[in-house]
């Protein structure tokens, strides 16, 4: 009976804990909405189900949890915390990304600058906070929408906060057809929505290999810090671009980002054990989050209707919220936003122009932040 | 530290301004370069300067009147070639086939040309002479 109640005592269920408990739900409730909202899938079920598996109480010292040293958990979480997940990541990302939309109409590329602005004020409001630099330029590049940016900021400054960091950056992601259009309907008129984007012009093959050397260079010069984020993102692009290896780019758009994004989720989803993430700072990181991407879309929003007043050629000011880097969900909405207003205009290209151009503005922004705060 | 005192204790309100206008000015130099860049492309693509050289126009070939087999000198001078190669007397019909073989026109009309102007003097049983 004494052997039975100690290995009783040694279970999960002798050992766990309300906080484990409160994680648990939390994670059924990410896998709940991957399955059956079709919410980000790629992201909430790895996530979520990541959730589940860091929270299973262990008996600590055995080398099980992610973050005991030499579990295989820890292993993984190596690509989280060195930064090598996001950076594989936006290798994909770049072997994804078709920049003919930007190179047609450059000034798009405005609106996903605007919407890094939610990135600075949300760092004026976690040190007003009490969050120390380092914390507020983690949680502050939440704002950026881009979850690899944000986990690779925070492995850089705060790893302490990747969980709370990463967990809310891609929750706010899978939220963007909650928090976005009650922004766009408060800021846009009916009639502004309705404005139609010009014809694009073709754009050759020769711009569009040309661009990724002179966006990494210029990008990379300006913030040598994000080298590590717009060197794979470019370099993807170029094998995209290029056409001479293509093997290597569908790799890198389809096998590669694949297995970095299961273990990406998979980690980030285990680093939240309850002891560790249920705490006040995690709620201060999730509300910050929230009004980071808030103001982000707002900032895209108001320079795009900004814009307008010298334009002679309009933009729709909806455009200004897919300056997010939240890809392709705020491109997603904005078309949908525009189609709800006019059926028959179509915005969604145009909103991944901003987008992509969004990617680079979180990235450099990251950057920014990591050499600003490096002395 | 809380609120404005924190923010200006890390010198917040230099690195948010610092930082937007980093970030806005980057931005928007590299939405400067890519929309020059179809310029400099235009450049690259410019065909290589060829100097052409432009034919005057040809003069409308006329093509030659055609042969007139009633000219008697013109046929005899054809037909004479062929006369040789054949003996003194010979069949009119061995000249017809050598005329044929060399594709000179009219072959009818030419020898009946010769014929009635006496050139070809008729020996009977379809022999005939050339008569200078």
């Amino acid at each position: 009976m004494d052997l039975f109640l100690q290995f009783l005592g040694n279970t999960g269920f002798g050992l766990v804990d309300w906080r484990n408990l409160v994680m648990i739900v939390v994670g059924v409730f990410f896998v709940y909405l991957a399955i059956a909202k079709k919410y980000e899938p790629l992201l909430l079920l790895p996530i979520g189900f990541g959730i589940i598996l860091g929270n299973i109480p262990f008996f600590k010292g055995f080398g099980i949890g992610i973050y005991e040293a030499n579990s295989v958990l820890h292993y993984l979480y190596f690509g989280v915390t060195s930064g090598l997940y996001p950076s594989i990541v936006f290798l994909g990302l770049g072997a994804m990304t078709d920049f003919s939309f930007l190179l047609a109409n450059p000034k798009l590329m405005l609106l996903g600058a605007a919407a890094q602005m939610g990135i600075f004020c949300t760092y004026l409001g976690a040190l007003a906070l009490g969050f120390s630099p380092h914390e507020a330029s983690s949680v502050a590049i939440i704002g950026g929408a881009d979850g690899p940016t944000s986990i690779f900021l925070t492995a850089k400054l705060a790893p302490h906060l990747i969980g709370p960091v990463a967990i809310a950056a891609y929750s706010y992601m899978a939220l963007i057809p909650i928090i976005q259009p009650p922004i766009m309907r408060l800021l846009i008129t009916k009639k502004e929505m309705r404005i139609r984007m010009p014809e694009m012009r073709q754009v050759s093959r020769k711009e569009l290999i040309i661009f990724p050397v002179v966006g990494l260079i210029l990008c990379t010069f300006m913030a040598p810090a994000s080298i590590p984020l717009l060197g794979p993102f470019f370099f993807g692009n170029i094998m995209k671009e290029s056409g001479v290896v293509d093997r290597l780019a569908n790799t890198a758009r389809n096998a590669i980002i694949d297995t970095a994004t299961i273990y990406l989720g998979l980690t980030v989803g285990a680093s939240t054990q309850g002891d560790v993430f249920l705490n006040p700072k995690s709620v201060g990181i999730f509300l910050l989050g929230a009004v980071a991407f808030s103001i982000a879309t707002a900032s895209g929003l108001l320079v795009a209707k900004f814009m307008n007043l010298f334009l002679k050629e309009k933009i729709n000011p909806l455009l200004g919220a897919a300056g997010v880097s939240a890809v392709p969900g705020s491109a997603r909405e904005v078309h949908m936003m525009g189609q709800h207003a006019d059926p028959t205009n179509f915005l969604l290209m145009h909103a991944m122009a901003c987008n992509s151009s969004g990617v680079i503005g979180s990235a450099v922004c990251a950057g920014i932040l990591w050499s600003f705060l490096m002395g | 530290m809380y609120g404005f005192e924190a923010i200006s204790h890390h010198n917040g309100w230099v690195a948010a301004a610092t930082g937007a206008c980093i970030v806005f000015s980057g931005l928007a130099t590299l939405a400067f370069l890519i929309s020059q860049l179809h310029k400099l492309t235009d450049l690259l693509d410019r065909p290589p300067k060829v100097t052409v050289t432009v034919a005057p126009p040809e003069k409308p070939v006329v093509p030659p009147p055609p042969e007139d087999p009633l000219d008697l000198e013109r046929t005899v001078e054809r037909y004479l070639p062929l006369i040789e190669e054949l003996d003194a007397e010979f069949v009119l019909a061995d000249l017809y086939v050598l005329a044929k073989r060399y594709h000179l026109p009219h072959v009818h009309l030419s020898i009946r040309t010769m014929v009635e102007a006496g050139r070809l003097e008729p020996l009977g049983e379809g022999v005939f002479r050339f008569s200078a």
